[in-house]
């Protein structure tokens, strides 16, 4: 893989504020990097990241890292068609873009998607691995309900990645002083959209859960002590000790700690 | 011949290590300032009271664009017992205006200003690195070893600023053998209130503030509690000598949490939110415990340098991290200037210390620590002092008001104390804040 093309969304986690102190870019963008590095040798990883010039901090802290070149796309709430558009128009001739499968902000994820098309390139999301050293490109990637899909991907491609795939390389103390006064291309961008999306601070999807039931005491048993505290009574049994051990495992089943049976 | 990467390298981004790098920096010096953090200031445990005087030479109205939560005008000390609270209260409109006397500050803020002046001099800030040991060559220290890949990083002098517990000063021998019993820990909440709420709780208005120094009021600790406003928050906590501390079954959260529901306090804080809870171990003997401040090729500054007063009436640290920063910054540029950076080229530091306020507070305070953290001081004189005004003000009607003295002494016999004690801490107090 000689030319690789990495992307980081750049948010600043305090709203508005632009302060680097509060701003930077996801673990699953940094995994996107590592990836990177680890994919194209030494060959040739560009790190290509939106946003105002507080971005020019993360961008010093990928080419530390090894990122061969750094370029920033001058824009601020730019759609993410038209951020997808810059980058792909930039970046024509890439052979693989690599980026972080969610962003610091819980975005849509529609840039990659965008990108690909644009590009006429494969897509493969939501990676959980990686064989950097296969060709054509082995990955895997999370389904729903704990299953995998695994891929042979073919280049052009952008792949998103999550953050679990790789952790990013400590950069070299040279290169972390080297990076320190390190040119960033700065590129013109895109004009910000008219009605971007109204993004609100990430909040896991609830779960459904049917209301309890009784009165106050009962629901925080309910909640606190998961069913067992339903056995409000205590009883001295004599028994037998088969029969005990029976009675043992079949309170124990009712309370769901024995999972399913197996077969008889 | 050792080849050098760099001038100084400068351990920590602390107020210690910013003022250094901002003084070499300045003097032409190449200068690295290394930062355990994210950022400088990312640690953010510290409440309370920062005295920026000696900014005034380094950076000259440094009030108009330092980063406060409020200026200190109103400043009380607390004594407490169990259900009793006295006041000594002041007030001073002067300090709410330049050239001010103190401010809170969140260091996320302070310290990161502080290190971006250092910056736009010219020093180098590299942050997320820690520095974890000395290089050395024929017993002299010629840089620190870090965390990064290939992180050797080779400098004619390292100041080391790392803060209490300095692992650099103790690799380069420079302390003693280390005694938990000269260290306390300090343990704050950080409660959000309205500022509106806070300004009519504490009696102040726009930009201006309240320090509350409190003796007592502890779960019987030896310590003291602290309430420091800032714009929108309250910073309310304990400072706690360890081997007590240790001694007794409650933990510091729990001591906090006595401590705001003391009818003193509780009015204070109530309704407020807890937004942080943090403790941080601070270096509390004064100058019984530091070390030594120059070795070959090293200065130690700041916390580091145990540089904390805590004197009872006079609680610092920040400004005396300050002030030794930017005096190893001259010495370590006046030793490079004539190329001698052994621990006699590095002396211009102690000297300094020596000259200035830093040591010689501490000199003349080098009792105030132990007075101030004895049993006596911290059980019994709270007692009689809290029973004593009680008393005084108490109207007995149809029984005539008793004498001062007598009330006194009548209290000082139930709690405990005798007057040979009351003469020697008297004595002693008079030696060391007289």
């Amino acid at each position: 893989m000689s030319q690789v093309t990495v992307c980081w969304k750049w948010v600043s986690v305090d709203g508005g504020d632009v302060d680097p102190r509060w701003s930077g870019v996801s673990p699953a963008d940094e995994a996107a990097l590592e990836i990177g590095l680890q994919l194209a040798g030494a060959e040739d990883v560009t790190v290509v990241c939106v946003g105002p010039a507080e971005a020019d901090t993360v961008l010093r802290y990928a080419l530390a890292a090894g990122a061969h070149h750094a370029v920033r796309v001058d824009a601020t709430k730019a759609a993410s068609n038209d951020v997808a558009l810059a980058i792909a128009t930039l970046f024509g001739d890439t052979e693989l873009v690599v980026c972080g499968d969610y962003s610091l902000d819980r975005g849509t994820g529609s840039v990659p998607a965008y990108i690909a098309a644009h590009l006429g390139a494969a897509q493969a999301l939501g990676l959980v691995h990686i064989d950097t050293a296969s060709s054509p490109l082995r990955v895997i990637r999370r389904l729903d309900g704990g299953r995998r899909e695994v891929l042979d991907v073919p280049t052009p491609a952008v792949l998103s990645v999550e953050g679990s795939v790789a952790r990013l390389r400590r950069a070299p103390l040279a290169a972390a002083l080297r990076a320190k006064s390190a040119e960033i291309r700065l590129l013109p961008g895109p004009a910000a959209a008219e009605d971007t999306a109204q993004i609100t601070d990430y909040r896991p999807r609830a779960r459904q859960l049917p209301a309890p039931a009784g009165g106050t005491l009962a629901r925080v048993r309910d909640i606190l002590d998961i069913g067992a505290a339903k056995q409000t009574h205590a009883e001295t049994l004599m028994l037998e000790p088969s029969d005990a051990a029976a009675l043992v495992i079949k309170q124990l089943d009712e309370w769901g700690y024995l999972g399913e049976q197996p077969a008889k | 011949m050792t080849e050098f990467d760099v001038d100084v390298v400068v351990v920590g981004a602390g107020p210690a290590g910013a003022t250094a790098a901002t003084v070499l920096a300045r003097a032409g010096h190449s200068v690295i300032l290394l930062e355990r953090g994210p950022f400088p200031g990312s640690k953010n445990m510290y409440g309370g009271v920062v005295y920026p005087r000696m900014l005034d030479q380094l950076h000259p109205q440094w009030w108009e664009e330092a980063p406060v939560q409020r200026w200190i005008t109103r400043r009380s000390t607390m004594v407490l017992t169990d259900e009793q609270a006295v006041s000594v209260d002041f007030r001073s409109q002067k300090w709410g205006s330049a050239p001010y006397n103190g401010a809170t500050a969140f260091r996320p803020d302070w310290d990161h200003w502080l290190a971006s002046k250092a910056e736009a001099d010219g020093a180098t800030l590299i942050c997320s690195t820690t520095a974890t040991g000395l290089l050395r060559k024929n017993n002299q220290v010629v840089g620190v070893t870090t965390d990064r890949p290939d992180g050797d990083l080779r400098a004619r002098v390292v100041i080391a600023c790392d803060g209490v517990n300095s692992f650099l000063a103790k690799e380069a021998g420079m302390y003693g053998e280390v005694d938990a019993a000269n260290y306390t820990v300090g343990v704050k909440e950080t409660i959000a209130l309205p500022k509106e709420v806070i300004d009519s709780r504490f009696g102040v208005r726009g930009r201006h503030g309240m320090d509350i120094e409190v003796l007592g009021g502890t779960s019987g600790v030896n310590g003291g509690g602290f309430v420091y406003t800032n714009l929108d928050t309250l910073a309310v906590g304990c400072v706690l000598k360890l081997p007590k501390l240790t001694a007794q079954e409650l933990r510091p959260e729990e001591i906090i949490d006595r401590f705001k529901r003391h009818p003193g306090i509780a009015p204070l804080v109530e309704g407020g939110e807890v937004q942080e809870y943090s403790a941080h171990v601070i270096p509390e003997a004064g100058l019984s415990m530091m070390p030594q401040m120059t070795g070959n090729g090293i200065l130690v500054a700041g916390d580091a340098a145990a540089m904390c007063l805590a004197a009872g009436l006079w609680l610092e640290g920040v400004n005396f991290a300050m002030a030794s920063g930017i005096y190893a910054g001259e010495a370590a540029a006046e030793s490079l200037a004539v190329g001698d950076v052994s621990a006699k080229g590095l002396a211009g530091y102690e000297r300094r210390l020596n000259d200035t306020f830093v040591l010689r507070d501490h000199k003349r305070l080098h009792r105030a620590p132990e007075i101030v953290l004895s049993d006596r001081v911290q059980h019994l004189y709270p007692q009689m002092i809290a029973n004593s005004v009680e008393r005084m003000f108490r109207v007995d009607n149809p029984t005539p008001k008793p004498g001062l003295i007598r009330v006194l002494n009548q209290e000082r016999k139930r709690a405990g104390l005798k007057v040979r004690h009351v003469v020697k801490d008297t004595l002693d107090g008079l030696r060391t804040f007289g």
